[in-house]
């Protein structure tokens, strides 16, 4: 019974999409070990999808947090200072010296000749 | 939000008030996440026969794959079993983490299986004769089964609601296969539209039980009060079924097939279907196993479950050799 219940082992599988993509958790599974808990990954979560990189994590190796923590987490509302919000009147500003604003989007479509 | 902070001095009470206010807002319930035990309980109830029952649908079905008329209808069916095992693969996990506070684990639920105290779903304890009933299988209990699986897309538990996506997404596949196979069918010859027919005529009954009788004192039980009042489903089993009738009886009629209930009619004043209702005791024996095929059936779970055992003892990490 013992040899039985050490067989399953959980994993945790995270792939990706794309090469440009970021890893994306899918669904946890059971296998005995990293190769075949990779080969299931395949068959349980990647029949149809393309897909260019996978993990395979044991759960016990991720440290999560729990109910109390996650309610930690929210935010205050009163970042403004740290996000592009809180200078949205340089829009104005720069309009009455007859330019444009640098914006999020213009910057960064900075990189490259614009081709992905 | 300050009183938030030490969660775990809440009372049951206040911890239960949260609960009910988490799922109100549309939060999701993580496996764990403190939640009441009548919650877990319908949870893994529901979703470890949910499970099971995609493993158990498979078998009938995986009987179809040396017999399909055509290499494309192998491949096609073939991939349908394999989704199904998928299914029951993603399914089963979610019933395994509620299961753990009580320290089950896969290996229970198979014994459950055997010994009978986890049921699987009714359709899958009925005989699929004729290529007329892997079509039908396909069409209408795949069909009715996204009416179901649909319904609860945004059920409060998340790792359920995350693996019914996925689950949806490949019905739509497992929809149009069976579309596909009837549609050939009933296009065919005076043979072939009979063979359809009769496969309908067959499935009737499993198809109305498919969803619950409609007030808990039929059977005895029911756990659509629990899942409708926890968020885990919005519709009743009726409501279900009357969806059903909506969506597939005009497609029924429209290729040529007729209704196996000759009263059947939909009452404009209530905006319902009306139709006679299938044996409910009938019923209750097919689910404690006493189906057509329920004993066949397990016994091929069970022999597959023993012929692997020596790959489970072997592969155990704590057989090892170092």
């Amino acid at each position: 019974m013992e040899a039985k219940k050490a067989f399953y082992q959980e994993y945790e599988v995270f792939s990706k999409r794309t090469y440009k993509s970021p890893f994306q958790h899918q669904f946890s599974l059971l296998a005995p070990n990293e190769e075949i808990a990779m080969v299931m990954a395949q068959e349980n979560f990647m029949r149809r999808e393309p897909v260019v990189d996978i993990w395979v994590v044991k759960r016990s190796e991720v440290r999560k947090l729990d109910e109390t923590e996650r309610f930690a987490l929210q935010r205050l509302d009163n970042k403004q200072y740290r996000s592009t919000k809180g200078y949205g009147y340089l829009k104005k500003k720069w309009r009455e010296y007859e330019q444009n604003m640098l914006d999020e989007k213009e910057i960064l479509s900075w990189g490259g000749d614009g081709k992905q | 939000m300050a009183n938030m902070v030490s969660f775990d001095r809440l009372s049951e009470e206040e911890k239960h008030a949260r609960f009910m206010e988490r799922i109100a807002a549309g939060e999701k319930i993580e496996a764990d996440d403190w939640m009441p035990e009548e919650y877990r309980v319908a949870l893994i109830k529901l979703i470890s026969m949910h499970g099971i029952s995609e493993i158990m649908g498979a078998l009938p079905e995986k009987e179809w794959v040396p017999k399909a008329p055509t290499l494309r209808r192998k491949l096609g069916i073939m991939a349908k079993v394999q989704d199904e095992m998928g299914h029951g693969q993603l399914l089963l996990r979610v019933a395994e983490d509620l299961m753990k506070p009580y320290g089950k684990n896969r290996e229970d639920i198979m014994q459950d299986l055997f010994s009978g105290d986890l049921k699987f779903h009714n359709v899958f304890h009925m005989p699929a004769p004729t290529w007329g009933d892997a079509g039908l299988i396909g069409w209408l209990v795949d069909g009715a089964a996204i009416i179901t699986q649909t319904n609860m897309l945004h059920a409060s538990y998340g790792p359920y609601a995350r693996a019914l996506q996925r689950i949806c997404a490949e019905e739509v596949f497992h929809a149009q296969h069976g579309e596909a196979i009837i549609m050939a069918l009933t296009e065919g010859t005076q043979e072939q539209r009979a063979m359809v027919q009769d496969a309908f005529n067959r499935w009737w009954e499993s198809l109305l039980m498919f969803f619950g009788p409609a007030q808990a004192s039929t059977t005895g039980s029911s756990k659509q009060d629990v899942t409708i009042k926890y968020n885990i489903r919005t519709k009743t089993n009726e409501e279900l079924r009357q969806d059903f009738f909506s969506k597939y009886i005009p497609r029924a009629l429209s290729i040529g097939l007729q209704l196996p209930d000759s009263t059947m009619h939909f009452d404009e004043e209530s905006k319902m279907w009306v139709y006679q209702q299938p044996d409910w005791n009938k019923f209750k024996q097919i689910i404690k196993n006493n189906g057509p095929k329920s004993k066949e059936r397990l016994r091929l779970r069970q022999l597959s479950y023993h012929n692997n055992e020596w790959v489970r003892e072997a592969l155990s990490p704590m057989n090892k050799v170092v």
